[in-house]
């Protein structure tokens, strides 16, 4: 009887532990292949002095899919609410695999590595104000994604350390005034498809040289033959002598980050920086209003810097969690063409964390245009300004 | 103009060149020995503020981490180290 029950029991901690080791194995199955729904989102509103409008402004989901160690995919849904209808666009979405130390390959979609602002502050929960610096993101002189092929990766060098992207695009196109003659001459990024043999290439390179990673500067090209094989206006006798083939477009940035804790202070200073610059060679446009063909040095230019102060290491809790913040940005477009432009803007704000990922945003945004151009217009007017106190809330999820 | 520019360049030069000697400089801190505490507290505030070791489990941290180095260009003993160092504080 004492035999039959210690075989028993015996057969049943096996049972036991037989579920368990299965269900380990199964857990270290499920290491190996993992998906995580993220992304960003923002909303708020904005005060002018003849209105005030509430605005969804934002609603990112990121999936990231993991396999193993090695490869990642990645993907972003750009929604927003504009003119009362939904607009929805692929982000990014790309593939990424781990060669070895400092090498990674990535294939698809992905964010353009020009500058820093495009990929790695533009979520509104990393972005400390609720807009973009001018002449930064979707219609800014840069790319903010493309498709192509991408190496990159991060590299110790000493107690200094160096990151590089390198990469090859299908590229931008060049606006050549058949549809939209006051845009004539700007480069379009939006493209998912490539309209020539050429392809863009660019690459980044980072230096970190303080051991504790609080500096980094950066450097940025992109090269491109932006325009079509054929002429655009084929079949047009008057202009089919305008061609746009050998166009190219040589853009280059600077870009500085400084984080750094000022123990004295129990405060973190965040300093960051870009410049951009876009030259275009020169090519004859066709302006259909007056029906005469100009031309103008194709130079486009932007910048920004901003300074955020937080006293994080406080022992208050709440003025720990508060957060000041100043950018200064311009944005300066071709002179001649019919989108010359010069603007200008300062924004203050005060952020609140709630979270690490979390933050309340209250700024007020003066942006001075001194010379807009308009269709029909070869050169600019200007004096107008304005003037937006926004309150956005935004998270990370 | 052209001397505004010269200048420019030149502080900007004198700027990267004390920035490189700085660099080359022998220091007693060894970076190898680097915790992944001491990482996440370096390398996430770069960009972000610091996460929350407990807003993921092991399996979403390992995940994140490999995010992070594909994005930030973290080096590949940074982002393992930091995701040991979250994985262990969650």
């Amino acid at each position: 009887m004492i035999a039959f029950g210690a075989s028993f029991a015996q057969d049943t901690i096996q049972t036991q532990l037989d579920v368990i080791t299965s269900e380990i194995q199964s857990l270290k199955k499920e290491d190996k292949t993992h998906f995580m729904l993220r992304g960003f989102a923002q909303f708020g509103l904005d005060a002018t002095h003849d209105n005030i409008n509430f605005n969804m402004t934002s609603f990112n989901p990121v999936l990231l899919w993991r396999q193993g160690d090695r490869f990642l995919f990645e993907s972003e849904l750009e929604m927003e609410f504009i003119n009362n209808e939904l607009d929805i666009h692929l982000g990014f979405a790309n593939a990424s695999y781990v060669v070895s130390k400092g090498l990674i390959v990535r294939v698809g979609k992905f964010l353009i590595p020009f500058g820093t602002f495009g990929e790695k502050f533009h979520p509104s929960w990393v972005n400390k104000f609720s807009t973009t610096p001018l002449g930064v993101g979707h219609d800014g002189i840069a790319p903010s994604a493309d498709i192509g092929i991408e190496i990159r990766g991060g590299l110790q060098l000493g107690k200094s350390k160096l990151n590089y992207s390198i990469y090859g695009v299908n590229g931008p196109g060049i606006k050549d005034g058949t549809d939209e003659p006051e845009e004539a001459g700007m480069l379009s990024f939006e493209n998912s498809t490539d309209n020539n043999n050429n392809k863009a290439v660019g690459s980044r390179i980072g230096f970190l040289p303080f051991a504790n990673s609080s500096l980094e500067i950066g450097a940025s090209g992109y090269y491109a033959m932006p325009g079509s094989e054929e002429s655009p206006f084929e079949g047009d006798t008057l202009n089919e002598d305008l061609n746009y083939k050998e166009v190219s477009a040589l853009l280059t940035a600077f870009d500085l980050s400084y984080v750094k804790i000022i123990s004295p202070l129990k405060s973190i200073i965040d300093i960051k920086g870009q410049y951009s610059l876009s030259t275009v060679s020169k090519a004859t446009y066709f302006n259909p209003e007056d029906t005469m063909r100009y031309s103008f040095t194709n130079n486009s230019s932007a910048y920004y810097a901003q300074l955020a102060f937080r006293p994080a290491l406080a022992d208050n809790a709440f003025l720990k969690n508060i957060e000041l913040v100043g950018r200064y940005s311009a944005y300066t477009t071709p002179e001649g063409s019919l989108w010359e432009s010069k603007q200008s803007q300062i924004a203050v704000g005060l952020n609140y964390w709630f979270t690490w990922r979390t933050v309340l945003k209250a700024s007020y945004q003066i942006t001075t245009i001194e010379k807009e151009g308009a269709p029909g217009e070869h050169s600019g007017h200007g004096g107008t300004t304005g003037n937006v106190f926004s309150l956005y809330f935004a998270v990370g999820l | 103009m052209k001397k505004i520019k010269f200048i420019t360049c030149l502080i900007i030069a004198v700027f990267m060149a004390s920035v490189f000697i700085q660099s080359c400089a022998s220091s007693k801190e060894a970076i190898a020995n680097k915790s992944g505490a001491q990482l996440w507290g370096e390398n996430c505030i770069r960009c972000h503020n610091t996460p929350s070791p407990a807003d993921f489990n092991d399996a979403q941290w390992k995940t994140v981490g490999l995010h992070m180095q594909v994005r930030a260009n973290l080096t590949k003993d940074e982002a393992e180290k930091i995701v040991v160092f979250l994985q262990s504080a969650n």
